[in-house]
């Protein structure tokens, strides 16, 4: 298989002493389970247990004091409950094991029955017993995209399988010191994907973590890279739609893209994490010449979500687009959005959300859009729509926008509505309950976004509306 | 004429200002206890959000205090004096009136982002205007005043206090300038309090010198049934941070901000607002136009909040930049912080960007060069707030400001 060579190495590793202080080569035996909190010596033991580099070591350490110096952010939501001692950074498959079905909480065990989700697979997804049988499927679809020298791994084996091509991406797009919790990611990092598309290959299929699920690909601590070589197209579904089980109340991840000249990716996530998680997560793109990145990015679970993704529009004509969803229950806060940098003329994007806030929820929508000077003849669009569904419910729209050139097009608007009482009376008089017209009436206002997901999700997205709207999930 | 002290501001400073103007116990108290809350409540650190956008670090806070504020030109309507209508300054008004200043002078703590300034304006005022509409009374025609500093280089920090009553209408045209050549700090804080079913146009024409720094706020306190229109032109002046905080407070008010910014050269304009619906039925609606010359800089940050338990509210915010250089910029941010679903209507829109080259061409095509077609095009960009001005005085007064920035001749009154 052709891979690039690495022309330069990282160049945040030319930023670390020699001489660092944690120095860890005892060769004792590995441990099998970690106490809780971080240290310095926990994540150097994460590094060593997986027998990493030593440019990766010292990057861990590196990020680790970034992690320390830097405050906790003081904006968006309440983070204050996070407790950064009282959790374990790195879990052992055994560990894992341990988790019984009984811990599940009653209110995911109901939500896997009406969405009517296959005995194994609910297993895998309330986090007990990691395996689920796709074997079969996931062979097939690997044979396809070796052919066409597709990388698609775990990225923990990617590093140890392609050690050059890593080397040269990993921490490009969003560096270690970045911002406080994609140090803390740099440092302790386990699991994600890795892909690499080579030049003018078009990937057909959805890419789905889901072909390999008996990795680690929903790890608290995940790190996802994807490289879209010249003229390559790929799409990579991650997460679900169903309710995710976790007893960690910490999940951290970081999803590097890099999309080469001419080159496509769609990145899709929902996130449906069970609600006594905070899910902190920096997902950046970078997009050359030519190049499409859209990330569609649904957030439904977890307690609090704080998720913004990026796109830096680097090259001429390059588009970027984001479509956002959340659904915000009682006591969750979905604080989404996304950023788009214009850094080259005539670059186009896109920001569409879409969030609902019901009960107590509460939604943010949270943008940035920034125009370089130079970069004449770009346009940028956003549009924010909210649904308010209770009276207690919240939702807030906070979209910056800074504009330095002049010989562009930028706009952003913005509505907060309820769900009228003419439309709820019309459905009624035909025939339907309250709450189905409420359900019909927000699967109405999320469409355009449900349309771009891959069938199953869509089909599953407007299931879990109607059971939202019913109550009779948690 | 105008005479001023070289001083900092401090607790004596303050005091001195009592003893200058000969004023009486309660409001050299109220100045003391201002002085404190200025104390207590630190200056921005550029750290807010509101403020990120706006360095004070080159405010001219050593500039001479003016002890003897210019007088005030005042043109009232014939009959409104006789109607008991009060259109003073405000040093006057406290000898002439003292129950009526008493009475609505620094009631309230003003907006959380310019808190410190505010205190600093009830502290340290040594001029300003008090306008006072009796209940039930109609005020016909325009009533203006304008200050016309003659220094440059000073610090003023001017009240203004516009009330009507219950039942009361009133027009009023407040413009404020200064000469050109001289980094002075203009710190002008307003109050308009607007009682149940008073009608109030509250217009703000900011004309000051190239070299000053106007930091103001304006608070608008918007009654039941009430009705509020507020225009700020701001058109002069090198850095200007004015704050808008509109409270909406009794039900079924209305109120209705607009803005017109034409700036150029180095100026930088950083407008924020805060439209705060406490009340059940209550509309505010916000629309800010920006025209963008040279390295100018506007920047906009402003917050709706529809508090829990207000129901039925209405409220869009609305603010436009036109780029008319490269090296113009914009910072548009409209928030929206909404805690009900019983809302009537609530959005925001933001734009910004240069004149659409196909307008350009198109008037070109009829025969105008480059420049007269930008000129048309700007103003008639202008025409979605001038066209919302209907008293005849300040829409000619606002159009011969903003000529002097956009270049068009002035207009005959349509």
């Amino acid at each position: 298989m052709a891979l690039p060579n690495p022309t330069s190495p990282n160049p945040a590793l030319g930023q670390i002493p020699d001489s660092y202080r944690y120095g860890w080569s005892d060769p004792e035996q590995p441990r099998t389970t970690f106490e809780k909190g971080i240290s310095a010596e926990i994540v150097a033991e994460i590094s060593r247990i997986k027998g990493e580099p030593d440019w990766m070591t010292k990057l861990r350490l590196k990020a680790y004091r970034h992690f320390e110096a830097r405050p906790m952010p003081t904006w968006g939501a309440d983070l204050a409950p996070i407790d950064f001692q009282d959790i374990y950074y790195y879990v052992t498959g055994t560990d894992k094991a341990a988790q019984s079905w009984d811990d599940v909480p009653d209110y995911i065990r109901r939500t896997y029955d009406k969405l009517g989700i296959p005995e194994a697979e609910k297993k895998y997804l309330a986090g007990v017993g990691g395996q689920y049988d796709s074997e079969v499927i996931y062979h097939n679809i690997r044979e396809d995209l070796e052919k066409q020298g597709v990388i698609f791994l775990g990225t923990d084996e990617a590093l140890k399988k392609y050690p050059e091509i890593f080397r040269e991406h990993f921490g490009t797009v969003i560096p270690a010191n970045d911002n406080k919790l994609a140090a803390l990611n740099t440092a302790v990092w386990s699991g994600g994907s890795f892909i690499y598309v080579p030049k003018g290959v078009h990937v057909e299929l959805p890419l789905q973590a889901y072909f390999r699920i008996n990795t680690e690909n929903m790890g608290q601590f995940e790190r996802t890279l994807i490289i879209a070589d010249e003229g390559s197209s790929v799409h990579y579904v991650e997460g679900c739609t169903a309710p995710t089980y976790s007893t960690a109340s910490l999940h951290s991840a970081v999803v590097e893209i890099i999309v080469k000249k001419g080159a496509r990716v769609r990145y899709t996530t929902i996130q449906n994490w069970s609600h006594n998680v905070y899910n902190l997560v920096t997902k950046r793109a970078v997009a050359h010449e030519d190049a499409v990145m859209e990330w569609v990015d649904g957030n439904l679970g977890s307690k609090v979500t704080m998720k913004y993704p990026s796109i830096y529009l680097l090259g001429e004509r390059a588009h970027g687009e984001v479509l956002s969803i959340a659904f915000a229950g009682d006591d969750q806060h979905q604080d989404a959005g996304g950023k788009i940098i214009h850094a080259a003329p005539n670059t186009t994007s896109l920001i569409t959300s879409k969030s609902i806030s019901k009960g107590t929820g509460r939604t943010s929508y949270r943008g940035l859009v920034k125009v370089y000077p130079g970069c004449e003849k770009s346009k940028s669009t956003v549009r924010c729509d909210a649904l308010i569904l209770d009276e207690e419910a919240r939702s807030d729209t906070y979209p910056y926008m800074e504009i330095d050139e002049e010989d562009v097009t930028i706009g952003h608007e913005a509505t907060v509505s309820k769900v009228g009482s003419e439309q709820l009376f019309y459905l009624m008089s035909r025939g339907l309950s309250e709450a189905e017209a409420s359900a019909m009436i927000v699967n109405g206002f999320i469409e355009p976004i449900v349309k771009e997901l891959p069938m199953e999700y869509a089909v599953e997205m407007n299931r879990l509306i109607q059971l939202q709207m019913e109550g009779a999930v948690g | 004429m105008t005479t001023a002290t070289a001083t900092t501001l401090d607790a004596e400073a303050i005091g001195r200002i009592s003893d200058h103007l000969g004023e009486p116990d309660w409001l050299r108290e109220h100045r003391a206890s201002w002085w404190l809350r200025a104390e207590e409540t630190p200056p921005p650190t550029g750290l807010e959000e509101e403020w990120r956008r706006t360095d004070l670090a080159a405010l001219p806070r050593d500039g001479a205090l003016l002890a003897e504020a210019p007088q005030l030109e005042i043109d009232l309507p014939a009959g409104a004096a006789e109607a008991g209508v009060v259109v003073a300054d405000l040093r006057t008004a406290v000898r002439e009136h003292p129950d009526l200043v008493r009475r609505y002078l620094g009631t309230a703590a003003g907006q959380a982002s310019h808190a410190h300034f505010w205190a600093l304006a009830q502290a340290a005022w040594t001029g300003g205007v008090f306008c006072h509409v009796p209940r039930g009374v109609t005020v016909d025609g325009t009533v203006v005043v304008r200050t016309r500093l003659d220094r440059a280089d000073a610090t003023y920090l001017p009240v203004t206090l516009v009330i009507a009553e219950e039942g009361a209408a009133l027009t009023l045209l407040e413009e404020v300038s200064s000469p050109d050549g001289g980094a002075g700090w203009f710190g002008g804080i307003v109050e308009v309090i607007a009682g149940q079913e008073a009608r109030v146009r509250y217009a703000n024409l900011q004309q000051l010198g190239d070299g000053a720094w106007n930091i103001g706020s304006q608070r608008v306190v918007v009654g039941q049934d009430a009705n509020v229109t507020t225009l700020n032109a701001e058109i002069g002046s090198k850095v200007t941070k004015v704050g808008l905080d509109v409270q909406m407070t009794g039900k079924g008010g209305t109120s209705r901000l607009l803005g017109l910014l034409a700036a150029g050269d180095d100026q930088h304009i950083d407008i924020n607002s805060d439209q705060d619906l406490h009340a059940s039925y209550t509309t505010s609606d916000l629309l800010y136009l920006s025209a963008l010359y040279d390295r100018a800089r506007a920047a906009f940050y402003g917050v709706t909040k529809v508090r829990a338990g207000s129901r039925q509210t209405s409220s869009y915010q609305e603010c436009r930049n036109l780029l008319l250089s490269p090296t113009a910029g914009a910072e548009p941010i409209p928030v929206l912080e909404i805690e009900t679903n019983d809302i009537l209507r609530c959005g925001h829109g933001a734009t910004a960007g240069a004149i659409d080259p196909t307008q350009l061409f198109y008037a070109q095509s009829r025969g105008m060069d480059a420049e007269a077609a930008e000129r048309m095009i700007v103003r008639g960009f202008f025409e979605q707030v001038v066209g919302q001005i209907h008293d005849e005085t300040i829409r000619e007064r606002v159009l011969a400001a903003l000529a002097r920035r956009i270049g068009f001749a002035e207009e005959q009154a349509a």
